[in-house]
């Protein structure tokens, strides 16, 4: 154990030496374009006003107003502060929650630690494709929304980085965090062994690590695939029954983006896919009735999406459309399997303003049409 | 759990000595003489539709620049030539 320690300690020690030399031969190399202003602390204020309406056979509304500013200062090169409260009206009320706040040291060209509440490093969607102006559809494939696998954020610290060799890149994060809380509340048998992912505190003494390696072999950038992998070895509240059930995930996500210039639009293929294996528990329901089951859900989602973007007609190069399919292989006790499929066509005011138009179907589900716009700021 | 943390020893392992072998090789020459111009339109479009150079002012473009090398772990050198072109061009 102690020798992994310091070949770890080691490892990182090295990659700050070598990489703080190569930071000061690039001051006296390139000296920066830009006086600097001693004490400068930039602030910018950005994000995203949200707005959702739903009809099927039975319902209609509006509904899903979110605001969610973006808080962002530069204390100086190496320093930085990001943060995101968000405003929600999902729920039938306003909630307030804290997406984010986190503090990041920029040690050098390869490496940056963070430490607070920061966005999942576990896959690709819930982290970065799901955010209102990316994610081309006005909904979540199933799995990947709330009660699927995976965090929304995490409280804890993380390392990551980014680097070129040869025509490729790679990126990378690490990360140790409170993880997440198996949820064994007898009054919602249907929620037994579902996880709460968003702590702001941990429930005993084990922390959850995780990482995400992410490769783009090809110069261009068009390509991005990645895994992840999260482990925790007590999930439950300390003292309790369920204190050292374990669990296990992992992840893959691709990302393509193209050029078809035949037909001068660009085409986007993503696809994530996740998988947790949870230690086996018995749970007791309101009756003290104790039932068990196989605890290893499955979520997947593939999605495509083409846009002119390169005809000369305004109106059309910012049309775009888009279609996606999901599967989520589930514990009985959670609903059992589903799947969905959507259709989307959007239409982009701006690089990040744009209007979705969602036709969904879902297993036992009512077929249904969402209509999201979505301004960022 | 002792299984766990030998995977997770061995990722983080492997992962830091590539970290430090790749760092030491080269970058290609062809991704070297790359524009901000062209990095701009490979990288920013890969997630979300590229803001255009006069979106922003030169302070904000340094701000967003450090913040989106942080959410997508894009380089250093990509981070300031992107920032360098949007500046650049649109103030």
């Amino acid at each position: 154990m102690k020798y992994k320690l310091i070949t770890i300690v080691f490892l990182l020690c090295s990659g700050l030496l070598k990489a703080q030399t190569i930071d000061d031969s690039s001051i006296a190399v390139n000296p920066p374009h830009e006086p600097v202003i001693v004490g400068q602390n930039n602030f910018a204020v950005f994000g995203n006003a949200e707005m959702i309406y739903f009809s099927d056979k039975n319902n209609s509304h509006f509904g899903d107003v979110n605001f969610k500013p973006i808080f962002l200062w530069k204390i100086s090169d190496k320093l930085f502060v990001e943060a995101e409260p968000e405003f929600e009206t999902g729920g039938g009320s306003l909630n307030i929650g804290l997406e984010y706040a986190n503090m990041v040291y920029i040690v050098n060209p390869y490496l940056t630690l963070h430490a607070g509440r920061f966005l999942p490093k576990f896959g690709a969607y819930r982290g970065r494709m799901g955010e209102g102006f990316i994610n081309r559809f006005s909904t979540d494939p199933v799995g990947f929304g709330d009660g699927g696998i995976g965090a929304m954020n995490e409280v804890g610290i993380g390392a990551q980085g980014g680097f070129g060799a040869g025509n490729a890149k790679i990126n990378y994060e690490f990360y140790i965090s409170n993880g997440p809380q198996i949820l064994s509340d007898p009054g919602n048998p249907e929620e037994f062994g579902q996880f709460d992912y968003e702590g702001y505190i941990g429930n005993n003494n084990s922390k959850a690590v995780g990482g995400r390696i992410g490769l783009l072999p090809f110069s261009n950038s068009s390509l991005e695939i990645a895994y992840s992998f999260q482990t925790k070895s007590k999930t439950g509240e300390k003292g309790t029954l369920y204190e050292n059930v374990g669990v296990n995930m992992q992840a893959f996500d691709l990302n393509y983006w193209g050029h078809l210039m035949s037909i001068k639009s660009d085409i986007r293929v993503i696809a994530e896919w996740k998988h947790q294996k949870v230690d086996n528990a018995i749970y007791y329901d309101a009756n003290r009735t104790a039932f068990t089951f196989n605890n290893s859900p499955t979520a997947y989602y593939v999605a495509a999406t083409i846009r002119p973007s390169h005809l000369n007609d305004v109106f059309f190069r910012n049309i775009e459309l888009a279609a996606r399919y999901s599967e989520f292989k589930r514990p009985a006790p959670w609903g059992g399997d589903t799947n969905q499929f959507a259709l989307s066509l959007d239409y982009w005011l701006k690089w990040n303003t744009v209007l979705k138009l969602t036709y969904q179907k879902q297993k036992d589900t009512d077929n249904a049409f969402y209509a999201q716009l979505v301004f960022g700021f | 759990m002792k299984k766990h943390l030998n995977i997770l020893y061995a990722v983080i392992l492997i992962t830091g000595l590539g970290i430090i072998g790749i760092s030491s090789c080269k970058v290609s020459q062809k991704v070297m003489d790359k524009t901000g111009t062209q990095l701009w339109g490979e990288n920013c479009g890969r997630c979300h539709n590229a803001p255009g150079p006069g979106e922003f002012s030169t302070v904000n473009w340094d701000i967003i620049g450090t913040h989106m090398r942080i959410r997508t772990n894009i380089t250093e050198t990509e981070e300031k030539k992107i920032i360098e072109y949007l500046k650049n061009t649109g103030n």
